[in-house]
């Protein structure tokens, strides 16, 4: 990717809001590794994501905490695509520390059969995100009583002449 | 009652064994400037060589194109015909590249980054029929230089008919746009499918909440 900008090492702001929340990342990873392999794959994955969406812009704290639970949402739904392409993935959870062994086990069975938009939910969570702030991460709007209102008031949209042309031309 | 249940859970969590543990510190500087995105879900470095290659063609294209002008010569109007397409092809690539802004790409929130995934594979997988044209063109001028060689009489009655030319062209791209859809293009459809399930999976589950 376009790190080469600053290819000898990272800004020390950056080092030290990475080190410090790295645990973060460590969080995410119990939802969606498998063993100590895929955990340092993800992990290693997800801080490089955000150090590359942490220097793509240059604002406050806040947002470098958004930038990084974005990396951490987004490179876990890769994981989850990458491992769905895999034909023959082995979904055993296999740790070599025992205690991390039991928990992960355990843990994973209280979770069993969520979705990942309910794991991705869950983690923001147990982050202490604010429920009306997880749609900024998610991408998904609210389907409140309000904005269900809001939508039904809205006036339709303007007529689509040509939809295969401004499919073709438009692209978002 | 469940979630306040988890979350003791959660927070009673040991910590990961330290052999088993990334290591942060001392492989932090190489972690940052690692690149996250691999293989298919980035085509950066792919769309580069392709739009550097292009631009080349193009220019020497233009170059020939001049000389074929000037002279009026027998390859005036495959040339004007290849001009356009590879000036085409190197704004679309470029289209590509610059739609898909990879640096900024992983900020964006999940469903967006997953419909912008989507987008640059399918118009990836799109750009191959340009390289088949292309390739095309090239095998034509490769044709026409083995017989050239070969056989002057059946050299000259080619070069001289636009229609027959044409007819290769088409031929030769079908053939080769047929070859890169049972080769290169199968990894990238289903990949392409996969995140195209994945993120309908994800808005079907919101929106049934």
């Amino acid at each position: 990717m376009n790190n080469s900008s600053n290819r000898s090492g990272c800004e020390p702001d950056l080092r030290s809001m990475l080190k410090n929340q790295h645990k973060k990342v460590y969080s995410i990873c119990r939802f969606f590794a498998h063993n100590y392999q895929e955990h340092q794959r993800l992990f290693i994955n997800i801080i490089a994501a955000a150090s590359q969406n942490i220097r793509s812009r240059k604002d406050n704290s806040n947002d470098k905490q958004t930038m990084l639970l974005r990396a951490c949402i987004n490179m876990a739904a890769l994981h989850s695509i990458s491992l769905e392409l895999e034909s023959a993935h082995d979904a055993t959870i296999q740790f070599k520390s025992p205690d991390y062994q039991r928990s992960m086990s355990s843990f994973r069975e209280s979770v069993r059969g969520i979705s990942d938009l309910e794991k991705f939910r869950l983690f923001l969570e147990l982050e202490n995100i604010p429920a009306d702030e997880i749609p900024s991460f998610t991408g998904l709007v609210h389907a409140t009583a309000a904005g269900r209102k809001q939508r039904r008031e809205a006036p339709a949209p303007a007529k689509n002449f040509i939809p295969y042309l401004k499919e073709k031309l438009i692209w978002s | 009652m469940e979630l306040k249940k988890l979350l003791q859970h959660w927070n009673s969590f040991p910590e990961i064994s330290m052999e088993e543990r990334p290591i942060l510190s001392s492989d932090l500087e190489k972690i940052v400037v690692k690149n996250p995105l691999s293989d298919a879900f980035y085509l950066r470095k792919k769309l580069l060589l392709r739009i550097g290659i292009i631009a080349a063609l193009w220019l020497i294209n233009t170059w020939q194109l001049r000389g074929e002008w000037r002279t009026d010569g027998s390859e005036l109007h495959m040339n004007i015909t290849l001009f356009g397409l590879l000036a085409f092809s190197l704004y679309y690539h470029l289209r590509i590249l610059f739609f898909a802004d990879y640096p900024t790409l992983l900020a964006l929130p999940l469903v967006n980054f997953l419909g912008k995934l989507e987008v640059i594979l399918d118009k990836f997988i799109w750009s191959f029929k340009f390289i088949s044209a292309i390739a095309g063109f090239y095998l034509l001028f490769l044709v026409e230089g083995v017989l050239s060689r070969l056989n002057a009489g059946a050299y000259d009655s080619l070069t001289h008919n636009d229609w027959y030319k044409g007819l290769i062209v088409i031929f030769l791209a079908i053939s080769i746009d047929i070859l890169l859809l049972h080769t290169f293009i199968p990894k990238y459809r289903k990949l392409l499918a996969t995140v195209k399930k994945y993120r309908e999976g994800i808005l079907a589950k919101a929106q049934n909440k």
